[in-house]
């Protein structure tokens, strides 16, 4: 990017117009359980140049060989669908006019390839049903890459984007850039992946486990009948694991075990309770079997986790991925198993985009690959509020917390060289 | 627990202790209190895990195995190289502790994903009523129907950048989640496996990250989560391996399960039973083992009846076993008699799980046979076991033999009723043995065929036939003894060349008179003793099978170019009673005498078979001396004519002269002998030797036909099974083996 001679525009402070409706890059991620969408909608209007038209018109004057910027508002949109419904991101995809993406006018010949960067096992797996009914050929990014491209982006670029989360307080960390590297990337999606970050192109993965979001969902659904993930999640707020779980109070006749500092109210084993009483599954809470199943999911992936930071010397473990979707019970649980675990040595991070980190990686794939000239540099992050809930308009939920979780847009501005 | 409180009459005068581990030890510490009048004295939980662990690791040979794609591999452990190493116990949550020493450990991690978590989430997926069913159900699952796998988020292909399989799991129960199904749609066989596959690898990963965090080589499984279930541990091994890249290996205890119990039996050590611990514990295989249950023992009942009854009951299938353990009174089994039990989970079935465990029988005084070349390398056994057509060729044998075995075992303790009611006991429990161990031949560690013969003595004397051929060997040894002054004027007639050669014939055509073998037990039928003896040493073609008495006769005798070797000492390892004894390997001993050598016979401690003892051998030698100076002389100097010989008082005494003649036991009761186990007396008779001497099939070729020796070796048998004689020499029945092996 240096390369390019890219300046770094301020977001000045205006009121924004009305959006229109135009969707330029996009890129996706499409998982095992859910396929989540970035995408820049510019606003027409708001360039700081005298263009009035959007930047696809713009970038023919690239052709005159000199090098001007541009700034473009416009929004970088957030949203997922469930993998199991391809159908509906098809559909909404279609409706956002992409055909006219990736064309460097409007003339080119229809045989030309409309390609959109694509990460997730799903790019594989669906691919020709891609190019089958939207005519876009899917191009690879591998998924760790991305994750990792997405991750650093968002802790560079973006304000409060990091934070910890314990007993229900949110604190914001500020990070220092030059002093990001190395973290642990923890994403926790269908399985969960644990990535070494070293530097901005620079990681490996150094583990992960198969027990994730996925087995939350499906264990899940085979226990309480919920018909979603969300729904699951809500229900795990009312729920006590007490019921479930057997603590070490249970063993210990309400004793703790206090010589290897493990307290009455530690849980011992996971649904161990459910041996001994004679009970049916009906006899049970769908409430508590969801909580249950969130402590034991959640406190796992803090361990593993930790214990894997701290087998590279890592300070920092940041957690993203759907499964947390800024749900405060689960971000609780892992901050209190690395805690647990590190004894208060280490501390989890979480982040605001957290279910966007592959595609907003593929996303920003684009640059490296120079399918545009586009290049683009966020600047700020304005409102995040989630009330665009996307408009698939058939039973998609938009979840009723203030943070970005499953859609949303960051307003920003992208500088574009012409 | 200590038993000896239990005979008490009545519950109780209230001083009754036990010692108990486990979360319920503080909390059932009232109940037990009340109903039983027993105190718990409460051991601390990891303190016992450890004490457990340790003990094991230690004490018992083969207690460690890996377990890969179903295949069990022993590994054994250098005591003074056991530590560090992470211990992983799988109870109902998972502690996973550093040990560093005796009593020396931190618990350093845990999870509370553990067997609990499987059977809890399992009985409400599946409605299983027990752990076993659960598990039972796992193997025949096939966990890709609930679980995401890589293959399925990428089309089928893997993600081999990061060294991911398409069938690698992805996400546990992932597809349970988009897929329109409910729980009842799903076979509970599948979700099963996923479950035990979900947590498996988990605690496989977990504390492989411990292992490496702490830079320790070993990881030890044990708990009830694993209970010798061949595919926990497999899913416990894969997942180390692959998190490891193969640079860890899951190992697993056989006595998995009882580390808490048995760590909490070890504490009554504590109070002054510290010094037993430096003896070794030999596992052995009595009937009443496998049926201990819980953690806490019953009663050992003193009535053999009882036994035979509980026995009876048990093998009807089906049958849940509450019953008190039965145990042999004290000194019946075993040679220490001293016995530390095992103890087996709640849930008692008769099925081949239940024969895990054998009764660890304390041995005061085996040691190591200081004369084996290489101790470490050792391996007592011949034939491999493992090899399962091998295994199932002497299940044949020994079943076959079995109905002979009992009557003759009926017929030594006066054929009546109890007898017969014993002998159908004993029939029934060895039979259940060796059905367990053609389904699991590792079942009570590696197994060689020594372990099998063992088993089988072992399981007489646990109905008390204490020694079945006891008429037998006596009129043999009279039959033989009566002949044996016109064989030694025969021997002393010839020069020495052709005697030599004589006597070695003399104890290869004797060594046919083996009640083992099957063949032999057929010529038995045909002739007298002598007969047989002299028919058999004229069949003596030379060369045998395997023939190196000229080697041995040039080490003896000397040759053009080497002069005599003089033994200082040797080692006659004697087999039968009767021909093979007396008129085998007495007279070569006697020979050896002549030459100055001191002559050691060593004979097992207990009876098997025909097999001479030690304690009948001072009156066999005896018996000989009065016919025999050379034998006189030689066995008053080796004190072994104190009582016997009183009318010989008025000879001449030579005993000043004669090198001594002296008989120790060997610390075994079987037909086949593992030199890393035997008696302090045998070893340190050991110390002055130069020559070992080992005669018969069980010893020197069932056992110790490849062991090497820091010593001159001498392997003397005739082979009186076809099977083996094929599979050993090349050869046929009756062939004859004389291998001589010059100091290592």
């Amino acid at each position: 990017m240096e390369g390019n001679g890219i300046q770094v525009a301020k977001l000045e402070e205006k009121k924004l117009k009305q959006y229109e409706d135009e969707v330029s890059h996009l890129a996706l991620d499409i998982g095992g359980s859910l396929i989540k969408v970035v995408y820049f909608s510019s606003s027409s209007c708001c360039s700081s140049d005298d263009e009035q038209h959007g930047f696809l018109k713009d970038g023919i004057d690239a052709s005159s060989g000199n090098l001007n910027y541009r700034v473009l508002t416009g929004r970088l949109h957030f949203l997922k669908f469930e993998t199991s419904k391809i159908s509906e991101c098809i559909k909404f995809l279609s409706s956002k006019r992409l055909q006219h993406y990736g064309h460097q006018d409007g003339e080119a010949p229809a045989s030309e390839k409309r390609i959109v960067k694509a990460t997730g096992g799903g790019a594989f797996k669906f691919a020709d049903l891609f190019k089958e009914k939207l005519g876009i050929v899917l191009d690879k990014v591998d998924e760790m890459r991305s994750l990792v491209a997405g991750a650093n982006f968002l802790l560079k670029a973006v304000q409060h984007e990091a934070f910890t989360y314990m007993d229900g307080q949110k604190e914001y960390v500020q990070i220092d850039h030059r002093d990001l590297y190395p973290y642990l990337l923890v994403n926790i999606g269908s399985g969960v992946s644990m990535i070494k970050v070293d530097g901005d192109n620079e990681f490996q993965r150094i583990s992960g486990t198969s027990v994730g979001g996925g087995t939350f969902g499906g264990l899940g659904k085979l226990l309480t009948k919920c018909k979603s993930f969300d729904e699951l999640l809500e229900l795990s707020r009312q729920g006590n694991n007490r019921v479930i779980d057997m603590l070490v109070g249970d063993i210990y006749g309400g004793m703790d075990y206090s010589k290897i500092g493990l307290s009455s109210t530690a849980i011992a084993s996971s649904f161990g309770k459910a041996i001994s009483e004679n009970k049916e599954l009906e006899d049970y809470r769908a409430e508590d079997i969801a909580r249950s199943l969130l402590r034991m999911i959640s406190n796992n992936i803090g361990q593993i986790a930790y214990l894997n930071a701290l087998r590279f010397g890592l300070k920092r473990i940041f957690f993203g991925g759907f499964f947390i979707r800024g749900h405060a019970y689960t971000m609780d649980t892992i901050s209190v198993a690395v805690n647990f675990w590190s004894k208060g040595e280490a501390k989890a991070l979480f982040l605001h985009h957290e279910g966007f980190l592959g595609a907003l990686g593929a996303f920003l794939s684009y640059e490296k690959n120079a399918f545009t000239d586009f290049t683009h540099q966020f600047m700020e992050q304005h409102s995040s509020k989630s009330e665009s809930s996307c408009s698939t308009g058939n039973g998609f939920e938009s979840l009723t917390c203030d943070d970005v979780k499953d859609s949303g847009f960051i307003e920003c501005r992208v500088q574009v060289r012409n | 627990m200590d038993s000896q409180h239990w005979q008490s009459e009545g519950p109780n005068t209230g001083n009754t202790v036990i010692k108990a581990t486990g979360g319920g030890a503080h909390k059932y510490a009232d109940l037990f209190k009340e109903r039983l009048g027993i105190s718990i004295e409460k051991e601390d939980e990891m303190d016992c895990l450890v004490a457990g662990a340790n003990f094991l690791l230690k004490a018992i040979r083969h207690e460690a195995f890996t377990h890969m794609e179903g295949q069990k591999g022993f590994v054994q452990i250098d005591q003074n190289d056991l530590f560090p190493y992470l211990l992983v116990n799988i109870g109902s949550g998972v502690s996973i502790i550093k040990v560093d020493g005796d009593g020396q450990f931190e618990r350093v991690s845990g999870t509370n994903v553990g067997g609990g978590t499987y059977w809890g989430l399992g009985r409400l997926l599946t409605k299983c009523k027990s752990f076993d069913e659960l598990l039972e159900l796992s193997q025949r699952g096939d966990n890709r129907t609930i679980d995401m796998l890589v293959g399925d988020i990428y089309g089928g292909m893997d993600y081999s950048k990061i060294g991911l399989s398409a069938s690698t799991i992805a996400s546990s129960f992932g597809k349970a989640i988009s897929e329109n199904k409910e729980l009842e749609d799903y076979r509970p066989e599948d979700i099963s496996l996923s479950l035990l596959r979900m947590i498996s690898y988990n605690i496989g990963q977990i504390s492989y990250l411990n292992a490496l965090r702490f830079g320790l080589k070993r990881i030890f499984f044990g708990g009830f989560f694993i209970r010798g279930h061949a595919y926990t541990m497999d899913t416990i091994s894969f997942a180390v391996q692959f998190w490891s890249k193969g640079q860890a290996q899951a190992m697993f205890l056989r006595h998995e399960g009882f580390l808490g119990a048995l760590g909490a039996f070890m504490s009554y050590e504590k109070h002054g039973l510290d010094d037993l611990m430096v003896h070794q514990l030999v596992e052995r295989f009595p009937m009443g083992a496998p049926y201990i249950g819980g953690n806490v023992r019953g009663p050992p009942l003193g009535d053999l009846n009882e036994k035979i009854s509980w026995m009876e009951k048990f093998v009807m299938k089906g049958t849940e076993i509450t019953a008190p353990v039965p145990m042999s009174p004290p000194g019946t089994t075993g040679l220490g008699g001293f016995e530390v039990p095992s103890s087996k989970g709640d849930a008692l079935r008769p099925d081949a799980s239940n024969l895990n465990v054998g009764v660890l029988h304390l041995v005061p005084s085996l040691e190591v046979f200081p004369l084996l070349a290489d101790p470490k390398t050792y391996e007592p056994n011949t034939i491999d076991l493992s090899d399962h057509g091998e295994l199932e060729y002497w299940f044949t044998v020994l079943s076959e033999h079995m109905p002979g075995l009992v009557d003759r075992a009926v017929a030594s303790e006066g054929g009546t009723d109890d007898a017969k009611r014993r002998g159908d006991a004993f029939a029934r429990a060895f039979s259940a043995h060796l059905t367990r161990l053609m389904e699991e031949p590792a079942a009570y560690g590696k197994l060689g065929l020594a372990n099998l013969l063992e088993l089988r003595e072992e399981c007489l004397r646990e109905f008390h036939f204490l020694d079945a051929y006891r008429s037998i060997k006596q009129r043999e040894n009279e039959a033989s003894l009566a002949v044996l002054p016109d064989l030694l004027l025969e021997l002393d007639s010839m020069d020495e060349e052709t005697r030599l050669l004589t006597l070695i014939e003399g104890v290869l055509a004797a060594n046919i008179f083996d009640w083992g073998s099957r063949a032999c037990v057929d010529l038995y039928h045909k002739g007298t003793i002598i007969e047989i003896y002299r028919m058999s040493r004229n069949k003596m073609q030379r060369p045998w099978r395997v023939d190196d008495f000229d080697i041995f006769k040039e080490r003896m005798l000397g040759s053009a170019e080497k002069k005599p070797h003089s033994y200082k000492r040797a080692l006659l390892f004697v087999d039968n009673s009767g021909a093979d004894i007396v008129l085998g390997m007495l007279p070569l001993a006697r020979e050896l005498l002549r030459r100055g050598t001191e002559v050691v016979l060593v004979a097992n401690s207990l009876p098997a078979l025909n097999d001479v003892t030690a304690l009948e051998l001072p009156d066999i030698v005896a018996e000989a001396a009065k016919h025999c100076d050379i034998l006189r002389g030689a066995a008053e100097a080796g004190c072994l004519l104190v009582d016997a010989m009183i009318n010989i008082q008025d000879s001449p005494r030579e005993s000043s002269l004669s090198v001594p003649l002296m008989v120790v036991e060997n610390g075994c009761g079987s037909p086949c002998i593992d030199l890393r186990q035997v008696s302090s007396e045998l070893a340190a008779a050991a110390k002055d030797a130069d020559l070992i001497i080992l005669e018969g099939m069980g010893r020197a070729l069932h056992t110790n036909f490849n062991a090497k020796f820091k010593c001159d070796a001498l392997k003397l048998a005739m082979v009186k099974n076809q099977r083996l004689a094929a599979k050993l020499i090349n050869g046929n029945l009756y062939d004859c083996v004389c291998r001589f092996e010059a100091a290592n």
